[in-house]
């Protein structure tokens, strides 16, 4: 067996080389030669190298713009005149037929049907539908395809949450981002590989369960974006540590961790002076790349941010920049879509005037800015909840609608994806697809898919079984793709 | 996925496995390693037979059996064991690795400096002995067992369940035989006569997420919650996935989706309550208060069976009472705020017209009555009312400020003289609104009703402090006044007055009560009766004494802490149905609770051992205490492979099954089969001892080992698993801040007791529902052991999760050693941990007075259990004086750093440098590592 074996094979070395590293040291006469005399070589992994995927990708990164809560179809994407027709009554039993299964969170079955009060206009070229709630992703409407008819499994958030994020409702999988950066490694060499920012009036809770890393290695979770403070954990060196007294601190480190490398040629030693080498990188411009403050004036005033001021629009242009830089996998999470009605947060009427008006303009504004920068075919956006919302009403004063799991709506753009479009069709009322279903299941698919990534294939042992995303289901939605 | 890591160790093992493979090829065709058919003759499910311990040429190590089992593997790849580590390596790697905590230097010079025979085993009975070792081993426990302090989901609300890591920790500290431990944890509530401390032992399968997010379907998460305590015991104990046999029939492993029914059926019928576990100074006072308690009630007993006659006086009196109020008849009835008040034909008054904000009505009557001693206020329902009334606040309830009485002479109307009023009494007031608020003078103060009681016509009753004695008659004027709250006049009221009586003495003479003395004895219903006795007991003093004293013993009882625990379900049972496809509601075949077929069966391993039966012969159906006892039985071959093996994979970094959740035929065979099995029959031969278990272990050549790779093994053997040399481990989330607390002379020996809130940074809980979840705690508490940080599962302390801390949604077998910048980022720059280094630079300071060098020879020694190396001491030196004199050139950032601490007789640029030196000994790569 020929000792080269052991190093990995023209991987991208984006931690700089670690030989190279140790070699500098050794010019410095910090380092016992042994290390480079010496007849132990052992290999220096990087966890996190990017690695070749199966297919030939479309979308090298992917910013998921998750809208926790479960937004309204019917108010956005799905009209539906027949439902304002029949507004007031009880469901036409040809609507829900052998209904026995038929279970809603809070809602009964003697709910009355609600239209909506949402005026909804073709846009663009491909006639995208989209209601009056959303004008300036209308302005895109060419380059979004919008699916209406994903089905989940789970009425409740907590499992619906952890299912449209891990592909399982309880705890304890990887999230999409995890499998990502698990199968394609990361392209960033001073930002984590999957980064997570959170936004709206309550925060997504339960977060750390949609991004863990499940029971892939830990390094694959997804680093949340701090609300205040340091945007990364531990960004900021102590008072009274200056940039240079840092380095100089870390040079002392690996000074004596090369020693005890030479000792002992353990390659975690080399792997932990790496992973050093990259903290020093990120504090090093991880501050200047999350400083919106050399952004023009007139894209904060397209993207409707303020530099530092905490805002989903703020979290878009930042996703952006992460993605110049390489980041794999931007998730923002963004509240509080759960328009029960009967309160004046979270209703159909203002509630969700509200929202969209907090992710409207940023949403439009990230497609176009990603399109006029050349990325936009390789970065892919999705935006939607974990489920979507009842035909029928729950409250009335404001009015607000239960979830709905059998047929709601999302949107892709970019990445491979074909854009000015509309896949699936719901029935008169909304209750059901009645072309093109697709299962949660299939959305991961289709999301590998685009990443370069066959979702049979991106598998993980463990406890006897190999595990997918896509469990045993996933079927990639062809129509979806350019 | 060519060129990956993945790919490349996978590659490397199956080289590696061929090698191995074609190394014990007669023993695994006989095992039936390689059969793709699920069979029960697979390895793992055979009986542990005792091997015997191979021949080896006889050198030092082979005295040890384990040695003898590993030598003789490497042996037919013409390997040998590696040197003994050092002394200094040995002491701090069996002090991490039994204790979780480095050594103190102290400890390092005692072992080192001990040459008598022996040493190295006392060393290990002196670790075994100490209570940190529960704390250690406890915390590898909480991990298998999913402990946590919040429910997860959604709303994660906050459990008590810390009385059961305590028993975890003092189950391991007292060396509970594995067996007893399996058996309580499982169904210590069916043992006979179960104690407290059994049954806070089945907390254990209490730590399952638990989902109260509103709309939801109790049952599906209750049936979750079962799934996942199947799940776990299936991991945990046999080492098998049976979780897969949830939705259908495992694929590889000979387990039926009925079988995992089966299985289910066991835990199925549970409650899941919470019991009180008192302390022993708590059951003592709780006893003590009780007994007395009980005395007062016997003492009440008596005292209430001596009262007949002081009943009859009372009754008496209320009788009188009852008559001798007289209405009165008013003559004017005029209000100051606008509002206008009708007289009614009952003599009672009715306010309406405009409602103004303050109100006071007088109301004036002539009477010839001698003698006054009292007034009576009848507040009246109407319906003109709001609500009825009888005030004219929404709710119908009013605000009586003040009432005030003046009388005169019919004779002279301008001889007009103020009543006092000295006591008051109501048969209703609202708490804090005490009609005695009424006379107080003070007029931000009154009478007002809890009309959530009822919207019902309520009295007053009101004492003279002097009889009132006007010859000729009188004219009598109330003031009713109403100027504490908004709109809160009386709507309808009506007066009286009595005579020749102390009113408020003898208890509130309602009309109600009075109408009940009216009635003869004998015709008064139960609760007529019932309400005479209640008004009579308000006015015996001694009564009221008595109970006084009740009431206050019973506050001082002290409220134990709670935990939750699993019992058997009182109602009827459930009964077991296969689910569908996995679904709760697609209920399938019935199932009774029975074990896999191609396991022993389970009537062959109930105890022979009659006592500790729960039932007898009649017993219908097993349970979860005949589960338990399987699992630890003899014929079981699993739960001691799998427990040992994950004993030893705490010691070399993977197991000797390297899939120690796996023992299944998809699982990895075991690198030493012989060697598995004899550690499995020496634990149960040694009573399921785990100190036992450990002793044997790390006496062993094998585990004594130094860590250091060697070139020839990199080629045949990259991922050592034939232990040719000892691991270096990355320590633990918890290990790594008890580390940096210890070497900087913080840490907490506090042990037990309910979880601890340390220093976290900011932000941390605004993912939740309830962000003020972490109120930090105080004094040492902030300094205690990992294994106590109160662990909120959506929202964990990031240090546990950057360095791989399980989410504790579901067991975790293994934790992940993940090496990250993430965490460089935490150690180098992070509070806390900034604060341990200075405590440590404090501590170099304080404790070592001699040179630099032999200060940072010191302090190097404390972090990392040994003496620096020539160059290691010189790369040190050379960065003290570089600080030493960049914080010289800038002694501002020196004051930053140092903060306010206590200098003690250093200058801050001394402090701030040996500050930052410390922070390097703790950032090495060996200071977060078990060598």
């Amino acid at each position: 067996m020929d000792s080269d074996y052991l190093l990995p094979v023209k991987r991208r070395q984006f931690f700089g080389d670690c030989w190279m590293s140790l070699g500098s040291l050794a010019a410095l006469s910090l380092l016992d030669r042994r290390v480079s005399a010496g007849p132990i070589r052992a290999p220096v992994f990087n966890p996190l190298a990017a690695k070749t995927p199966h297919i030939a990708p479309q979308a090298k990164h992917v910013i998921y713009l998750f809208m926790a809560g479960g937004p309204s179809q019917l108010e956005l994407f799905d009209n539906k005149p027949k439902l304002r027709e029949l507004s007031g009554q009880t469901i036409p039993d040809s609507f829900v037929p052998n209904d026995e299964k038929k279970r809603f969170a809070f809602i009964k079955n003697d709910a009355k049907l609600l239209g909506s009060r949402q005026r909804f206009a073709k846009h663009g070229e491909s006639g995208t539908e989209i209601s009056d709630l959303l004008p300036h992703l209308a302005g895109v409407a060419d380059d979004i395809a919008v699916l209406k008819t994903l089905r989940g499994e789970n009425f409740n958030h907590g499992p619906a949450k952890m299912f449209m994020n891990t592909g399982f409702a309880r705890p304890g999988r990887p999230g999409v981002g995890a499998w990502t950066t698990y199968g394609l490694g990361s392209d960033a060499d001073d930002m984590p590989a999957f980064v997570v920012m959170n936004t709206g009036p309550r925060g997504a809770r339960n977060l750390t369960q949609l991004i863990s890393s499940g029971f892939l290695p830990t390094m694959h979770q997804g680093v949340p974006l701090r609300p205040s403070g340091d945007l990364i954990l531990d960004l900021t060196n102590p008072k009274g540590i200056s940039r240079r007294r840092q380095r100089q601190a870390i040079d002392t480190i690996r000074a004596l961790n090369s020693v005890r490398y030479a000792e002992t040629g353990d390659p975690e030693i080399a792997t932990r002076i790496a992973a050093y080498e990259m903290a020093y990188r990120m504090q090093v411009s991880g501050p200047a790349t999350m400083d919106l403050g050399s952004e023009t004036q007139q894209t904060l005033v397209k993207y409707g941010a303020k530099a530092d001021e905490p805002s989903f629009a703020r979290n878009c242009l930042l996703a952006r920049r992460f993605v110049e830089r390489g980041v794999r996998f931007v998730q923002l999470f963004h509240t509080d879509w759960d328009d029960h009605g009967g309160n004046p947060q979270t209703n159909i009427e203002t509630g969700i005037q509200n929202r969209c008006q907090e992710i409207d303009r940023p949403c439009a504004a990230l497609i176009n800015d990603l399109k006029e920068r050349g990325l936009l075919d390789e970065t892919l956006v999705v935006w939607g909840g974990e489920f979507g919302r009842t035909p029928q009403a729950q409250n009335t004063e404001p009015a607000g609608r239960d979830h709905h799991i059998d047929a709601f709506s999302v949107w892709m753009a970019g990445g491979g994806t074909r854009g000015g479009q509309t896949v699936g069709r719901t029935d008169d009322l909304g209750f059901h697809a009645v072309e093109d279903s697709v299962h949660v299941n299939d959305l991961h698919a289709t999301i590998l898919q685009l990443l370069g990534l066959d979702h049979e294939r991106l598998t993980y042992r463990f406890q006897g079984r190999e595990f997918r995303l896509t469990d045993v289901g996933g079927k990639v939605v062809e129509k979806l793709l350019a | 996925m060519p060129n990956n890591t993945h790919e490349f160790r996978l590659r490397t093992f199956e080289l590696l496995s061929t090698l191995v493979i074609s190394s014990f090829v007669i023993a695994h065709v006989a095992m039936g390693q390689n059969d793709a058919t699920p069979s029960s003759n697979h390895w793992s499910f055979r009986p542990i037979v005792r091997p015997t311990v191979p021949l080896v040429e006889a050198t030092q190590d082979t005295r040890h059996s384990i040695d003898a089992f590993v030598i003789a593997r490497l042996e037919k790849e013409g390997l040998t064991l590696s040197p003994q580590a050092s002394r200094e390596a040995l002491i701090r790697r069996l002090s991490l690795d039994l204790l979780g905590l480095p050594p103190t230097p102290e400890a390092v010079d005692r072992f080192v400096a001990d040459f008598r025979p022996g040493a190295y085993e006392r060393l290990v009975d002196r670790l075994l002995a100490s209570p940190r070792y529960g704390e250690c081993w406890g915390r590898h426990w909480l991990d298998v067992a999913r402990y946590a302090d919040s429910d997860g989901y959604n709303y994660d609300a906050a459990r008590s369940v810390w009385k059961y890591r305590d028993w975890v920790i003092d189950a391991f500290n007292a060396d509970m035989p594995f067996d007893e431990f399996t058996i309580e944890q499982i169904a210590g509530d069916l043992l006979d006569g179960a104690t407290v401390s059994q049954k806070t032992a089945t907390g254990f399968h209490r730590n399952t997420l638990y989902n109260r997010e509103g709309g939801n379907d109790p049952e599906q998460y209750r049936v979750e919650r079962v799934v996942d305590r199947v799940n776990t015991t299936g991991a945990v104990f046999l080492g098998l996935t049976v979780g897969c046999a949830e939705c259908h029939s495992h694929k590889y492993d000979p387990i039926s989706q009925r079988e995992y029914y089966e299985l289910f059926a066991f835990f199925n019928n549970s409650d899941e309550p919470s019991i009180e576990v008192p302390t022993l100074a708590q059951t003592q006072t709780a006893q003590k208060l009780r007994l007395r308690i009980e005395e007062l009630e016997e003492q009440l007993k008596i005292h209430d069976a001596s009262t007949d006659d002081a009943f009859n006086t009372w009754e008496e009196r209320i009788g009188k009472l009852a008559v001798d109020w007289t209405t009165l008849v008013p003559s004017t009835a005029t209000a100051t705020g606008g509002s206008t008040i009708r007289i009614l034909d009952d003599h009672s008054v009715l306010v309406g017209g405009v409602n103004p904000p303050q109100d006071t009505y007088t109301i004036v009557a002539e009477t010839n009555i001698e003698d006054v001693t009292g007034f009576r206020l009848e507040v009246l329902t109407h319906d003109s009312l709001p609500k009825k009334g009888p005030g004219r606040a929404e709710n119908g309830n009013f605000l009586l400020s003040e009432l005030r009485v003046e009388v005169a002479p019919l004779a002279d109307p301008s001889d007009v003289r103020p009543v006092t009023l000295k006591a008051a009494a109501a048969d209703h007031s609202k708490p804090n609104y005490d009609v005695t608020a009424a006379i107080d003078g003070d007029f931000e103060t009154g009478w007002a009703l809890n009309t959530t009681e009822g919207n019902v016509s309520r009295t007053a009753v009101f004492e003279t402090d002097e009889n009132i004695n006007l010859p000729g008659g009188a004219l009598v004027t109330f003031h009713l006044s109403h100027l504490t709250g908004e709109k809160y006049g009386i709507g309808r009221c009506r007066l009286s007055l009595v005579r020749s009586c102390r009113p408020v003495a003898s208890g509130v003479a309602s009309p109600a009560l009075a109408s009940i003395v009216a009635i003869s004895r004998e015709q008064r219903t139960d609760e007529q009766r019932k309400a005479l006795l209640t008004e009579f007991r308000k006015t015996d003093a001694e009564r009221n004494a008595i109970l006084a004293e009740i009431a206050h013993l019973k506050k001082m009882i002290p409220s134990p802490a709670t935990t939750l625990v699993v019992a058997e379900r009182t109602e009827a049972p459930r009964e077991t149905h296969i689910h569908d496809r996995g679904n709760y509601l697609e209920k399938g075949e019935l199932v009774q609770p029975t074990v896999p077929a191609v396991l022993p069966p389970l009537h062959e391993t109930r105890r022979e051992d009659g006592e500790r039966r729960r039932q007898g012969e009649g017993e219908s159906q097993p349970t979860r205490l005949d589960l338990a006892w399987w699992l630890v039985s003899r014929q079981n071959p699993l739960t001691a492979r799998v427990t040992v093996n994950r004993v030893w994979q705490r010691y070399f970094g993977t197991g000797i099954v390297r899939t120690e959740n796996d023992f299944g035929t998809q699982g990895a065979p075991p690198t030493h089969p012989l060697l598995l099995d004899w550690l499995a029959d020496e634990f149960e031969r040694n009573g399921w001892s785990m100190k036992q278990l450990h002793r044997i272990i790390v006496t062993s050549a094998t585990y004594r080992q130094s860590c250091q790779l060697r070139p020839e093994l990199a080629r045949v053997d990259p991922d050592n698993l034939l232990v040719a040399r000892q691991h270096r481990l990355r320590l633990s989330a918890d290990q790594i801040r008890d580390a940096a607390l210890a070497v900087g002379g913080l840490l907490s020996g506090k042990i037990g007791g309910p979880s601890v809130f340390p220093y976290q940074v900011p932000g941390v809980m605004k993912v939740r529902r309830t962000p003020s979840d972490w109120v930090m705690s105080s004094g040492e508490d902030r300094y205690r052991r990992g294994i106590y940080i109160h662990f909120w599962r959506t929202s964990p302390h990031p240090f546990l999760t950057t360095f791989d801390a399980p989410l504790s949604d579901v067991t975790c077998t293994r934790r992940s050693r993940s090496n990250t910048p993430l965490q460089a980022l935490m150690l180098l720059n992070d509070v806390w941990f900034l604060d341990a280094a200075s405590a440590l630079a404090e501590r170099i300071l304080a404790e070592s007075s001699s040179s630099e060098i032999e200060r940072i020879r010191s302090g190097f020694r404390l972090c990392l259990g040994r003496w620096p190396s020539q160059e290691e001491q010189q790369h040190l030196a050379i960065y003290l004086a570089s600080q030493l004199s960049e914080f010289a050139s800038e002694p501002e950032a020196a004051r930053e750093l140092v903060g306010d601490r206590e200098t003690n007789g250093q200058t801050a640029m001394e402090v701030a440098a040996w500050t930052s030196l410390a922070r390097v000994l703790m950032n090495l790569d060996e200071f977060v590592t078990r060598e």
